[in-house]
This record gives structure tokens, C-alpha cells and sequence, in this order.
């Protein structure tokens, strides 16, 4: 069980580390706020579309605005772990008997959590702007699984790539051009129905709309459970697929 | 006995470059091994591969009885790294870098806690352990880093240019450090620097590598004294003596068959006696020139310094000065420099 344990006492490291930075947990906590505000007013003309019936946008907009904050924080997950790389943290940690996995998913994990945190804050306000979450508390309790594999996806293919490129430019690089991309091949900001025909298509490949698409029916249509299932299923796969990627990339760096 | 058995090691990087090249070794329990060479020559690369890092194309090393290619779990568990970066977490306070530590090596609670106290007094940093490491000093830094790699008693601690970057003040007590571990802790100390008289300082023996071989082993009195011993420097003029080269001609003529002398080179108002061993060639010298009536002014002798014999193994004042041998006065010349 060296694993667990591994991974709780960097998982503490991490924490306390993020908590020690006053400023940035000031800034992570306004800026998902900003989002929220600025959008809905911009868009908010949209609401007369047909295809919203009757929703306001800010109701349609809440679950994009969770989804996209997990998936900017956890896609540079990576940066950490360069951090690390630079200063020898890591290869000091290396030399040490500790499981290689747990380097990882310690780093991954402590993103998850700051990004729940973030996204229940970001779900209070928006309450309290007057979304309802139909499911209620269960529902939740599904949001939650929902975008921390979409995160845990994410930010194990970050930390991958982190240690594929080994600096920080290019993952930079990687990030900036992967992102805003991700979130206009989705359903975040627009209805499916709105969309054009090949991006409607598009969508269907990207994890991010999965995630959106799933919260976006706990808030709104409730229990839909063939969708809900489908977006489960894929997102455990992201999952999956960015944690042995992430792995792949520690074992080159041995080489 | 041996803490490290190195076998053959070699790494070839992506792209043909050979960074380590059929390497072999051993350090011997309990010494203090200094692994020296310029910049790029293979230390880091070793020093990796020894600490599990990368892994080698060929060959091995057996480190405390463990195979670094067959049981890395092993090695890791026997070995203390102390890379150059200094790998400490800067947003944590020492105790908490260490606590870190101690659960990677799976050490109990109350252990941990002993052996963290008796680390904190060791490396001075007791009373300052629950201070972020950021408000601390380069040298605290590097003393909490050298405490963390020895947590969980190693056999073998790497230090990997322990202390590049640090001022000379810290350079000194980081030595006393170090000498104190090999002392009160009894591990084996695996040291690579590009600082000679670090080398020459701490270490029992050295190794120096060049162009990914190793091309001179041994202490660094043998070291000093493989590249022809001693050097001489004696005069027999006096201050208004007009006919100085004369005298010192004779005095060539007069040591030329001596069994000691490797090779002589005349300067201005001196003779350098290359000899293989200053202690003995001394009197001699002067018993020879004082028969032969040639009255010795002035006589000093000194050792090569391990400066002299890096230079010499690494072929670079040799190349440069096109086989002359290296004179008294290239040796001055080239401390000059370097202070300057």
C-alpha cells in the first residue's frame, strides 16, 4: 500500500504549497467569477434564441463555465512538475524508493481537488445569479466524478507532455493551443443545435464536451441516464488514456 | 570491500553522442571518492545513471551489493542523492522537506523524528527547521539537501558538485560537513566537482574523467606524484652576480646524472628540478652542487598541485606547449591567472 501513502504525503506537499499562496488562490477564485459575469452579459441577447426555450443564458452558460475552469486549470498541471524538474526536486525524489506512479498522481490529484473547490465555488454563485440544479445534491455528487475525470485527464496529458518537452515554453505552446480550440469544439458557449453540422461532429470527439453535456443535463433536464452513461464511460477512458500516457512519459525520461 | 563496483558503464545518448564510455571503477567503504573532470566530460551522466536515473546503454555498477540495472529498488533504498540543483521545496519549512522524505523511505513515525534532531544538529540548521526554506540562505539550502539524502542511513551518498554556486566561506564549512559525515556517520561519499582543490580537499581518492573515459585513479598524493614528483626550485646566484646563466648551466651539468631528476628547466635566475620525490632529492641536491663548488643561494621544493595533474592528464598544457614540459614558471603563470 505504498502507493496511498505515497501519494497522500505529496498530495499534503501540494496543498499546502497551493495554500501558501495567498494570491493565487485569490486570483483562481475571481477569475471563474469573471467568466460567469462577463459572458452571460455579453451573450445574453442569445436567450431569445429558440433553441435555449426559455433558459436564460446564464443557465445554459454555468456548466460550460465549471467545465472550462477544471479543464484551464488542469491543463497546466504540468508546469508544476517543470517547477519540480528544474529546481532537481524531482530527480531527487527519483533517486528515492518512491513509486514512480505516485509522483504523478499526487501531482494530478492536488490539481483535482483546487479545481473542485474552484468549480463548487463557481456552481455557488451561480445559484445565487439563479441557476436551480435540477437533480439536486445527487447530482451533484455526478458532477463532480464528471469533471475530475475530465481533469484527471487533462492534467495527466499535461504532465506528460511536461516531461516529453522538459521546459516550460513549449508547453506553453502546447497548452494555449490546445485549449481555446477544445472549448469551441464543444457545446460549451453555444447550443448543439446551433452549431454547424461538422462541428456538431467534431464535438463528439472531444472529452471536454462530454463533460459538458453531462453537467449540463444534471443542471438542467435532470437524470438523463443513456447520456449520462456515454459521458461517464467516455471520460473514464480520457482518464485512463492520460494516466498511462503520463506514465509512458516518466519511463522515457529514465532513458 | 566494496560500496561501488562499477563494471564497463556506458551511455550513448540519441544521436551517437557518448557521453560515458566503457567505464570502471570501485570505491571502497567508507572513503570519500572524488570523481573529477571539466564540464561535459561524463560526471553527471555517471552520477545519474549510478543514482538510477537514466540507464546505462551497457555494462554496469553494483552498488552496497545491488545491481543498478537488475535491482533499482535496492540501490535507491542503500543510497542518499544530492544532486546540483538543490532539490529542496522552497514553499515548505525544513522539518516538512524532511518529514517528506522519511515517509519515502518508509521510516516510522518515532524513528524519523530521532534521526531528523540528530540530522538538524549535524548540518547546524537545529531552531531553524520550522522556517520556510525560502527565507533561508544558498548554504542552509544545501545543508537541508545534504540532510534529506541521508534520512534513512545510506551506505553511499552522491554529492553532485555540492557546492558550485556558493561562496568561498560556504564552500569551507560545506567541506566541514562533509568531512564530519565520513566521520560520525561512516557512509561512503561519492563526490564529482570541477573544483581541484575541493577534489583535493575532501577527497581519499579521485578519479578524473575525460571525454567520457577515465584516464588517471588514485589518491591524490600518487595523482600528484605520477606526473614526475616534485618540483625544485633552487638558485645559485647571488643578488650582483653577473655570470647567473653560467652557474646555472653547471649546476645542470652537475645534477644531469642523478637518478631523481626527470627533466630541468633553466629560468632567469633559477633552475626547476623536475624530481621524483622532493623529501629525498633535496639534500642530495644540495650535497652534489656543494662538492662540484657551486654554492646553493636559495632551495625550495613544492608539490604539484592536483590543478597540475588535471591539466597534465587532460593533455591541455600539453598540447599547448607542444611536448615542452611544463615549467615553474607556465605553473606560476597559469595560478596568476586564475586568482586574477
Amino acid at each position: 500500500m505504498s502507493l496511498v501513502t505515497d501519494v497522500w504525503f505529496q498530495l499534503l506537499r501540494h496543498l499546502r504549497m497551493q495554500l501558501r499562496m495567498r494570491m493565487w488562490i485569490v486570483v483562481s477564485l475571481i477569475q471563474p467569477i469573471i467568466w460567469l459575469v462577463l459572458f452571460t452579459q455579453v451573450f445574453t441577447s442569445l436567450s431569445t434564441l429558440p433553441d435555449l426555450e426559455g433558459v436564460s443564458y446564464l443557465q445554459f452558460f454555468a456548466p460550460g463555465v465549471i467545465v472550462m475552469t477544471v479543464m484551464f486549470g488542469s491543463a497546466w498541471a504540468g508546469m508544476g512538475l517543470l517547477h519540480d524538474m528544474d529546481m532537481g526536486i524531482l530527480d531527487k525524489m527519483m533517486a528515492t524508493p518512491v513509486t514512480r506512479l505516485s509522483i504523478l498522481l499526487a501531482r494530478v490529484m492536488a490539481s483535482m481537488i483546487v479545481l473542485l473547490v474552484q468549480a463548487m465555488v463557481i456552481l455557488g454563485i451561480a445559484v445565487i445569479m439563479g441557476v436551480y440544479v435540477t437533480t439536486g445534491l445527487p447530482g451533484l455528487l455526478v458532477m463532480v466524478i464528471l469533471v475530475s475525470l475530465l481533469g484527471l485527464g487533462f492534467a495527466a496529458f499535461s504532465s506528460g507532455v511536461a516531461m516529453y518537452v522538459k521546459r516550460s515554453e513549449p508547453l506553453v505552446g502546447v497548452v494555449n493551443f490546445i485549449a481555446l480550440p477544445t472549448v469551441f469544439l464543444s457545446s460549451a458557449m453555444m447550443p448543439p443545435n446551433l452549431l454547424p453540422e461538422w462541428l456538431d461532429t467534431m464535438r463528439r470527439f472531444n472529452p471536454l464536451d462530454y463533460a459538458v453535456t453531462g453537467v449540463r443535463d444534471l443542471v438542467l433536464n435532470g437524470w438523463v441516464w443513456p447520456d449520462l452513461l456515454s459521458s461517464l464511460g467516455v471520460l473514464s477512458v480520457w482518464a485512463m488514456m492520460g494516466t498511462i500516457f503520463g506514465m509512458i512519459m516518466f519511463r522515457y525520461k529514465l532513458q | 570491500m566494496n560500496a561501488i563496483l562499477v563494471d564497463k558503464l556506458t551511455k550513448v545518448f540519441p544521436g551517437g553522442i557518448v557521453a560515458v564510455d566503457s567505464v570502471d571503477f570501485d570505491v571502497r567503504v567508507g572513503e570519500i571518492f572524488g570523481f573529477l573532470g571539466p564540464n561535459g566530460a561524463g560526471k553527471t551522466t555517471t552520477i545519474k545513471m549510478l543514482n538510477t536515473l537514466i540507464r546505462p546503454t551497457s555494462g554496469t555498477a553494483i552498488i552496497s551489493g545491488y545491481d543498478i540495472r537488475k535491482n533499482a529498488a535496492g540501490v535507491r533504498r542503500r543510497i542518499g542523492y544530492v544532486g546540483q540543483n538543490v532539490g529542496v521545496d522552497e514553499y515548505a519549512t525544513a522539518w516538512e522537506n524532511l518529514v517528506l522524505y522519511g515517509h519515502f523511505y518508509r521510516l516510522d513515525r518515532s524513528t524519523l523524528k530521532q534521526r531528523m534532531n540528530e540530522l538538524l544538529d549535524l548540518v547546524d540548521l537545529a531552531g531553524h527547521e520550522h522556517r520556510m526554506v525560502s527565507t533561508y540562505s544558498g548554504g542552509m539550502r544545501k545543508r537541508l539537501d545534504i540532510a534529506m539524502g541521508l534520512i534513512h542511513w545510506p551506505d553511499v551518498v552522491f554529492l553532485d558538485e555540492p557546492t558550485v554556486g556558493l561562496d568561498p566561506q560556504t564552500r569551507a564549512h560545506i567541506w566541514d560537513y562533509i568531512r564530519a559525515l565520513a566521520r560520525f556517520l561512516n557512509v561512503t561519499i561519492f563526490l564529482t566537482t570541477h573544483y581541484m582543490d575541493e577534489a583535493d580537499q575532501l577527497s581519499d581518492r579521485i578519479a578524473i574523467i575525460d571525454n567520457g573515459k577515465i584516464i588517471a585513479v588514485g589518491t591524490p598524493d600518487e595523482l600528484k606524484k605520477s606526473i614526475s614528483g616534485d618540483v625544485v626550485i633552487l638558485s645559485p646566484c647571488s643578488a650582483r652576480e653577473e655570470d647567473c646563466q653560467g652557474f646555472i648551466e653547471k649546476s645542470r651539468q652537475s645534477l644531469a646524472d642523478r637518478s631523481y631528476v626527470v627533466a630541468m628547466q633553466a629560468m632567469e635566475r633559477d633552475l626547476a628540478v623536475y624530481v621524483t620525490e622532493g623529501e629525498t632529492a633535496l639534500p642530495d641536491i644540495v650535497r652534489r652542487l656543494n662538492q662540484d663548488g657551486i654554492e646553493v643561494r636559495t632551495i625550495a621544493f613544492s608539490r604539484p598541485s592536483l590543478d597540475d595533474v588535471f591539466l597534465r592528464y587532460t593533455g591541455k598544457i600539453i598540447r599547448d606547449q607542444e611536448g615542452v614540459p611544463t615549467t615553474y614558471a607556465d605553473i606560476q603563470r597559469r595560478r596568476n591567472k586564475r586568482k586574477s
